[in-house]
Formats: C-alpha cells, structure tokens, sequence
C-alpha cells in the first residue's frame, strides 16, 4: 500500500496544476448553488473560449467558495503568487471574459470581486468586510480545489492528518480532541472527544463510526458545503475517529435532497479505496477501515441520530427508545459513533494542523472557528466561516449586509424548526452555545441562520413550523403526532380569526405534554410557540384578541381591497394589461376578466390594491365554536 | 392468482428487479439502495417489485411496504411528465412562498403530491437544500427557478403547460 509520501509524491502534478506554475489556471466553483446560477455553463463556455483561442491555460472545475450572492464566481491564476476572483460570470460573458482576463491581462474588469494574493493595485477581497471577518479554516480548500479529483486535495494537505493520527495512541488522539473542546457541530453540543472515547470502551464489537450527512434543518447548508465541496476532509475525520475509537468501518448517511454531495462522496470514497487510504491497510500501517455510502430517501428525523440508524438498517427511519444508547448497540448491533459531518471535519483539520493552531482564537467556552449559512431577509446570502467570538451581528450586518433597505430586523431562526425562534437581543449574542442556553434556548444550532425582517408574521411561522414538524412526525408516539397535529389545528384557527383566550394555555399544556415524547423531534416540537408566546407576546395577543395580523400575513385576518378608479388610470395601464393577461381566476377558468381581488394582482399593481388588515368587531372575524374548557390546575 | 399474462408480466418484472438488486446483500443496509435503484429505473416504486426486494434482502414484505410510504422521496405512482416541487423552507417561505404554492395549486388542479388528470404536470414538497439566494423558488425537473414572484408562477405554470412552451423556463419575467 502506498504510504503517505508515495501519496504525495503523486500528487505532486495537481500541487502544480493549482498553483499555476507550469501555465494559467482558470477555476470555475461548481457546487448546488451555483449550478443553479449557471455554473456548469459557465465551465463550458470557458473551456470552449480557451479553446477556439488556443491558449495554454488549464480550466477546472472546483468546489464553491460560499459566496452564494457572487455566483457563478471564477478565480484566475494567471502567473504563480496571483490569486484573483470574479463574480457572476455567465455563461454569455465567457468570451469576453477570457479576452479580457488571459489575453488582454485586464484584472480589473467587470467581474472582479477581489484579489487573493498577487495581483497589485487591484481591490482586494480582504477589502471587502464579509471575506476579512473569516476565519475560513474548515473551507480554506472550498473554491481552490477539484472535489473529484483527490490528488487537488491531498496536494493541498488531506491526509495529513491521518498520517500523524496513526503515530499516534487512541487516546493521544483521543486526548488532543478533548483538549481541543470540539463539541457535536449539528447543534447537539456534546463533547467529541468524549463521545469518541464512548465508543473506544464499549465492550460490542464490531465498531462503526457514523456520519450524520442528513442536514434536515431547512435554512442549513454547512454540511453540504463540506460534503459537495471537500468531502476529503469528511473521510480523513471519519478514518482518524475509527482509529482512535477502534472502529474498523463507517457509514456516511446523506440526505437525498443533495444528489451532487452524495455523487461527489461516493467518487471520493472509492478514489480514497484506489490509493489505500480505505480498505484493509490504510496507508501501509496495518490498520483497516471500510466506508459505505448510504442515501437517504426524504425524512426529516432520519437526522436524529437513532431514527438515522433505523433508517440504514433497512426499514423506517423511526428514532429508537433508548437506552441502549449507539455506542452500546448501533448499526445492526454494532457499536456506534454518530457524529455531524462538520464535528469530523473540525477533528481533521485538528489533527492536520495542532492544538495550538486549533486553539486561536480561544474564548475560555469555545475555540476555533464554525461555518454558518446566512438566508432569509438579508442583502447577502451565503456560506461564512466565523471564529468562535464573532457576534450574531457581525454575521447579519457584516456578512449578510442586514436587512433589505427599507426594513428592520425582526427574529432569528437560529437552527431549524426544532430550535425555536430569537427577538432582537439575539444579535448581540456572540456565536457560542453557553450563550444562547443561557438566554433559555435548548442549543445554538448547526449554524444555519434564517433572518427575518418586520415583513414576517410570527404566528404564521409558527404554524407553519408546527405544520413541518407534524408532517415530519414518524409516528412512533401519539404525544408527538397528535401533540404537533393539535398545535397546528390551533394556529391555524387563530390565523383565521377564531384565536380565544383560553388558546396561549391550551398551548402551553401541549409544549408541556410534548415533552414526553420520545425523541427530540416531538420534545422540542413546542419551541418556537413557546417562544413566541414569551418574546412575541403582542404579535401573538393582536391575532387572538384583536384578530389583526400586523405583517398583513394571515389570510383570515386580511383582505384585498381593490381602487378600481385608480386602476383606470393611464399609468397603471401597462400593469393592467399584465394584470389582465396573469389573472390567476381567469386562468382557472373561474372569471372572465381581472378581479383585482388576489396576491397577484396585489403583486403587479400595489397601489391599486391594497390589504386590509383590520376589521371593525364582528365584521370579517370566524364565529365563536363552543368548547369545553380544561379544568384549571 | 391472475390470468397468464398478467402472470408472465410479474415475472419479467421481477427478473429486470433482481437484475438491478445485483450486488445488495441482506442486514448490510442495502434497502434504501435497493428502492432508489428501482425508482430510478421505473421512475417510481411499483407495487410488483415489492415482493422480489423482500425476497432478496430477506425482509418481511411489510417492511419494505413500511419504507416505500414512509421516506416522502419514494413514489408508488408514475412520476408526471413535468414535476414542479414546491421548496417548503423558510427562507422561501418568509418571502412569499405560500402565495406561489397557492397559485401552483390554484392552476394545476391539485395539491402537493398530487398530478394533474393528464399527468402531464405534477407538484411535490421540496424541502430546503440551501440554494436559497434564489428564495422564493421552486424546481421543475429538478432545476431551480427562483426567484419567483405569485404573478410570475402564474407566466411559468402557462409556459410549462402551453404546447409552444413545454419545457424548461429559467426566470420568468417579473
């Protein structure tokens, strides 16, 4: 088996190709986000360009860097030392960029988002705010390398630290991720080191390490960042956490809303199985390790790591009622470790690069550094690598570029439906777990930030969360399925104007009730209404008893009013017509000609149409069902 | 049990479904692997190969029933010729992705899951998968469209079921 200097004597070729330093480098970042801005075009269009002019100048495709506001983005190497990126290059541009870029060694042109090294006199990307803030540890390969190709990665140091792993006794290892204080990265919080040494004294044999790719959390991107990206580093952590736990296998679990990651992980393993980093003698030292893939089929609680174990062994992805706990009996009985694929990646770059590396910067709770993705009502959306005492603020304003103009920040979507929902107090909250449990959250999450504005409706995300969760729900227990089932009916029933007094304990006795459930899915189901109920408590109070919805959100509390005199007015003309020719009841066949009764219209002529969001008494408002009270406690 | 040919058809489909189970073993966590393939090559899970995927993974028939309804991504019905799948999360949604899965709804006849009489089109809910500096969006056939407004799901769900404009349309204007 090849050692790792045989390893990276082969690589030695891509080490080159990335530096540019036998002709140009063109590297354009194909990932989901930017294929769906085009980037796969992109990559043609400039090979072709390349092409048709006969330049010598390699043109690869690459992993996305996270700027998912800058696709498609493009990075030039045009001499070695010079590093400079481009933004929004379309597949249209592709000529006049490469005439620009290589022929005419134009660096600043249209597309110029900043340079990376080299390149003087041209802005910077450490100019730009959202780029100087990071610490990209974790992604500092993500937009350099080709994920489908492992000579890119080990080139640019995978691998290095396994080989310095397997010099290593389990518990030195074991020790240095303890010291490091990596803990559980999908928000679950709990000491790697530890878990990984769970696992090194279980008594069941034989032993598996467990990656949870499913990222679930709608509003998280992080792992797929990796997975799609660098899934090297997954790999590289996955065989280091086999070494030091004594297991000799590990199953990546990946969600099938991300084909390109499953793809590129898949490719990865079996290059890694190609050059004896897998298999019966990882590196020539004697140690053996087997990965299996396993794709995931739609199942939000196939994230929770029982119901993920279920999920692999062959049936429904029901989380189990424990104890026994994975590490005691896991996969098929075997005793397991599961951990987020971030946790892994941390461990790999860990033991790539020391302790001492790892440990800046240092806030006492936490060190190093975590990747966020930022979405929602924000100028900026995108994928940022932070240090552990970096602010909510810094990534909504610095990042992000805060709220839409003309808007307010309103709540904080920390982590998934599971995690609840924050007011305002929550920028000024730097990124650690210890302070967000500190103001009454359960965790803070796995990074994946949703940012809401004034334009949202409390209640309305709360019923529709209840909604996800409910149809989520695996059905095992009756206290999480009929408990998330209930909320909703009564969210609902207040978004149509029947709120009554009696609905905030009804409420409270559910998120109550719901913690009996027996897995987290159904136990924190009641966060966000719980918390709406304690920091939104008179957006809630204006739904139940004045049945108004302040962000002209909930239908049953609105109406569309249409000025038809003002619509015949010559400058509304043009949006009649379209109007006219888009009306949603016309094309269900139920009109004839443009009410200017609907969200389209509202759409196409907002100053025609406007919402009504507050009713008179006894106008507009459900009637009153009778209903028999609990008894009080 | 059926008639002959009925019966000839089982077989033949059962023979093309252990063909495309080569190399799944039992208790090793093929299952999932197992119905992916299967979809992939049917484009949904059909009832009939149920009994072949028990049999080669030794599994209880139930089971495998058990999985095909539980996992939202496996279908027991064909696919529609054109699938639009509604993205569910919350970014999309605080940007107005109810009023577009209203008017998806509203045009198509149906509901998610659901396709229209002709199966010529179909909505599913999607879930979120990050590529939300497109919010609000959906996919047709898989490929972003975004970002979308309800007027402007109204001109995609014309141009999708116009004869002229079958097919694939990136961002409609507006």
């Amino acid at each position: 088996m090849p050692s790792y200097a045989d390893l990276l004597a082969q690589a030695e070729p891509a080490r080159r190709r990335i530096e540019a330093l036998d002709r140009p480098r063109i590297a354009v970042g194909v990932d989901t986000s930017s294929v769906a801005a085009g980037a796969r075009e992109t990559l043609a269009a400039i090979r072709e360009a390349v092409s048709q002019r006969g330049l010598d100048a390699d043109v690869d495709q690459v992993g996305g860097n996270g700027l998912s506001f800058a696709n498609p983005v493009v990075e030039v190497a045009k001499a070695p030392g010079s590093r400079v990126l481009y933004q929004n290059v379309r597949a249209e541009d592709a000529a006049e960029f490469v005439d620009a870029a290589l022929v005419r060694g134009e660096v600043d042109n249209r597309w110029l988002l900043g340079a990376l090294a080299g390149a003087e006199g041209v802005k910077r990307m450490d100019d730009h705010a959202w780029w100087s803030i990071q610490k990209r540890r974790l992604m500092q390969d993500m937009g350099v390398i080709d994920p489908e190709d492992i000579d890119q990665a080990i080139a640019r140091g995978a691998y290095s630290g396994l080989e310095r792993a397997l010099g290593m006794t389990q518990e030195e290892v074991i020790a240095e991720v303890t010291s490091s204080r990596l803990r559980g990265r999908s928000g679950s919080d709990f000491p790697t080191g530890r878990k990984w040494d769970f696992l090194r004294t279980s008594t069941t044999t034989p032993k598996a390490m467990v990656c949870n790719a499913d990222e679930g959390d709608p509003g998280a991107w992080v792992n797929r960042m990796t997975l799609e990206n660098d899934p090297h580093a997954l790999i590289e952590g996955m065989i280091i956490g086999g070494w030091a736990s004594g297991a000799d296998r590990g199953y990546v679990y990946i969600r099938e809303e991300y084909p390109l990651a499953y793809e590129r992980v898949v490719k990865a393993v079996e290059q890694a199985y190609e050059r004896g980093l897998l298999g019966e003698d990882v590196l020539g030292r004697g140690f053996r390790f087997d990965m299996k893939v396993v794709r995931g089929a739609g199942s939000y609680v196939c994230g929770e790591e029982s119901g993920l174990i279920a999920s692999i062994e062959d049936g429904r992805g029901m989380p189990k009622i424990r104890p026994p706990f994975p590490a005691a009996a896991g996969v098929f009985g075997q005793g397991s470790n599961v951990n987020n694929v971030e946790s892994y990646h941390s461990a790999a770059w860990l033991l790539r690069n020391g302790l001492e590396a790892y440990l800046d910067p240092d806030t006492g709770r936490n060190a190093g550094t975590m990747m966020f993705t930022l979405s929602g009502h924000v100028q900026r959306v995108g994928c940022f690598e932070l240090p552990m005492d970096a602010t909510v603020r810094q990534a909504y304003e610095v990042c992000a570029g805060g709220p839409p103009a003309g808007r307010r920040f309103k709540a904080l979507q920390p982590g998934g439906p599971l995690l609840g929902i924050m007011p305002e107090f929550a920028l000024d909250l730097p990124l650690e777990p210890e302070a967000f449990k500190e103001r009454g959250m359960a965790a803070m999450g796995g990074g994946g930030l949703v940012f809401l504005d004034d334009s949202a409706c409390i209640v309305d995300l709360c019923s529709q969360f209840e909604w996800f969760l409910e149809d989520e729900s695996c059905g095992r227990c009756t206290t999480c399925h009929g408990g998330t089932q209930r909320m909703v009916e009564i969210l609902r029933r207040i978004q149509r104007g029947g709120g009554r007094e009696s609905d905030a304990g009804k409420l409270r006795l559910l998120a109550d009730t719901l913690r009996y459930s027996n897995c987290i899915h159904g136990q924190a189901a009641p966060a966000v209404v719980v918390n709406a109920l304690t920091w939104f408590a008179d957006e809630y109070e204006e739904h139940v008893l004045q049945r108004r919805c302040r962000a002209k959100t909930c239908k049953g509390l609105i109406r569309y009013e249409a000025d038809r005199t003002a619509a015949s007015r010559p400058q509304h003309a043009e949006a009649l017509a379209r109007a006219n020719e888009l009306c949603l009841a016309v094309a269900a066949g139920e009109a004839s000609e443009a009410c200017l009764d609907c969200l389209v219209c509202r759409e196409l002529l907002p100053d025609v149409v406007r919402v009504v969001d507050a009713f008179e008494s006894g106008v507009g408002a459900a009637p009153e069902p009778v209903s028999v009270q609990p008894a009080e406690r | 049990m059926t008639s002959f040919s009925g019966a000839a058809k089982r077989t033949e489909a059962t023979v093309e479904v252990r063909q495309l189970l080569e190399g799944l073993v039992p208790g090793e966590g093929d299952l999932l692997e197992a119905l992916h393939r299967i979809q992939h090559r049917y484009g949904y899970v059909p009832r009939a190969a149920i009994p072949a995927v028990a049999q080669h993974l030794r599994l209880p028939e139930s089971r495998v029933y058990g999985a095909v309804t539980f996992y939202s991504e496996f279908r027991q019905t064909p696919p529609p010729e054109t699938l639009i799948s509604w993205c569910s999360g919350p970014a999309c949604y605080i940007k107005g992705g109810e009023g577009i899965r209203l008017v998806l709804e509203k045009l198509l006849g149906c509901a998610l899951g659901e396709n229209t009489p002709d199966n010529r089109l179909g909505l599913h809910l999607g879930q979120c998968n990050g590529t939300c500096d497109n919010a609000p969006q959906v996919w047709v056939d898989g490929r972003v469209v975004g970002p979308l407004t309800a007027a402007g799901t109204v001109e995609l769900v014309k141009g999708l079921k116009g004869a002229a404009g079958r097919g694939r349309r990136r961002r409609p204007a507006g």
